[in-house]
């Protein structure tokens, strides 16, 4: 696609063998989406390295579901330096997921959509 | 001997209740073999083992006869051996064999995992119960990764998208080496309605409803086991459940009590 008005926005498989199989420098943007689980954080900083070494453009880490000051610090350590934005742990999202609806048309004021704010920001769109 | 494996979409709790459910059997006093195929595993955490990077070794494997598979285990070795050799012990006695941890192309793991394939396989089938956890979505399930399973246990979080995949991983019973049986696990349930609107999506009674554990939820988020963090807790409890309703699938009821 070559088209400057447009924005692609993918969503990868889990894990990170979709980003190893994507050729170098075919993205303008990388979100790793990281839980404040170890597991998820183990994941995530591999699917970093990857985006790092394969130049996948800007590489922004989002922290989601983020629920106490704990899991902040969990993050802020496994990823000091970084471009991130935090999510909050939110039960608007849990009703979304259940009901089948996107969280933005669900709760347009719920704390996780607006947090999100500021990863539209971090890729350079104006709000 | 009980030869199960956990699938579901990533996050719905494959792993956590699959190392749950393997303490718990090992806990009756049954020989646990842990199996995890997941490139990116997350298995270890829940059975509380300190291990991460456990990859059976790229020599256990040498170059195949012409026309044959590409990898065979070494002359010598056995499937036996190699879980005697290569798999990590785990608190309640349970082994766990991976067939590696994934930091960059997967074609780093080929022979790891043609190793565990060949293991998986060629065990015997009286020596050890088998519990297995597969990466999230379909694409591992639909391979026939879990082949070695005749149970499978679908596990599936009340949400959509869960129920969803779900959906496309009951379909596996049409598969030629589809299993004897799929169970459905709804997982992280808040309410009465959540199992009920599961089932109903799914068209299947589930065989356990686990519900949401607040302590074993964080003990996950800080790498620890839930049965360590909540023995006796809400998640325990249903997984214990499930792990009677599997061994009584298998007529076993008496000998693994």
């Amino acid at each position: 696609m070559n088209d400057d008005a447009t924005t692609v926005v993918a969503d990868l498989e889990a894990g990170i063998g979709t980003l190893t199989r994507l050729a170098s420098a075919s993205v303008d943007a990388t979100v790793v989406v990281v839980e404040p689980t170890l597991r998820s954080i183990d994941v995530a900083r591999r699917a970093v390295a990857v985006a790092d070494e394969q130049r996948q453009g800007l590489v922004v880490v989002v922290a989601n579901k983020v629920g106490d000051d704990e899991d902040r610090a969990r993050i802020d350590e496994a990823f000091a330096g970084r471009t991130l934005v935090v999510v909050p742990d939110d039960p608007a999202v849990d009703t979304a997921d259940r009901l089948g609806v996107s969280p933005v048309d669900h709760e347009p004021g719920a704390p996780a959509v607006a947090a999100l704010e500021s990863l539209v920001e971090a890729l350079g769109f104006a709000s | 001997m009980i030869r199960v494996a956990f699938v579901g979409k990533g996050g719905a709790g494959k792993s956590t209740i699959a190392g749950t459910f393997a303490r718990l059997l090992a806990r009756r006093g049954q020989p646990v073999l842990a199996l995890d195929s997941d490139p990116m595993p997350g298995l270890p955490y829940s059975l509380g083992v300190g291990v991460d990077d456990h990859p059976i070794p790229d020599d256990v494997v040498v170059a195949g006869p012409e026309g044959g598979p590409r990898w065979v285990l070494r002359p010598g070795l056995d499937a036996a051996a190699i879980v005697d050799q290569y798999a990590a012990i785990c608190p309640d006695g349970v082994r766990y064999l991976q067939f590696g941890n994934l930091w960059g192309h997967v074609v780093r793991l080929q022979q790891a995992q043609h190793a565990w394939s060949q293991v998986v396989e060629e065990l015997d089938r009286d020596s050890w119960h088998l519990v297995g956890d597969l990466p999230g979505g379909t694409r591992q399930a639909m391979f026939g990764w879990a082949r070695y399973a005749d149970t499978v246990c679908v596990v599936v979080e009340p949400t959509v998208k869960s129920t969803h995949t779900a959906r496309r991983l009951l379909s596996l019973s049409g598969a030629r080496w589809g299993p004897a049986r799929l169970v459905l696990v709804v997982n992280k349930v808040r309410n009465g309605s959540d199992a009920a609107r599961v089932s109903e999506r799914l068209g299947l009674e589930a065989a356990a409803v686990v519900p949401h554990d607040g302590t074993a939820g964080r003990a996950d988020r800080r790498g620890a086991a839930p049965l360590d963090a909540a023995p006796d807790g809400a998640l325990a409890q249903a997984v214990d459940a499930l792990v009677d309703r599997v061994v009584s699938l298998y007529g076993l009821g008496e000998e693994v009590a």
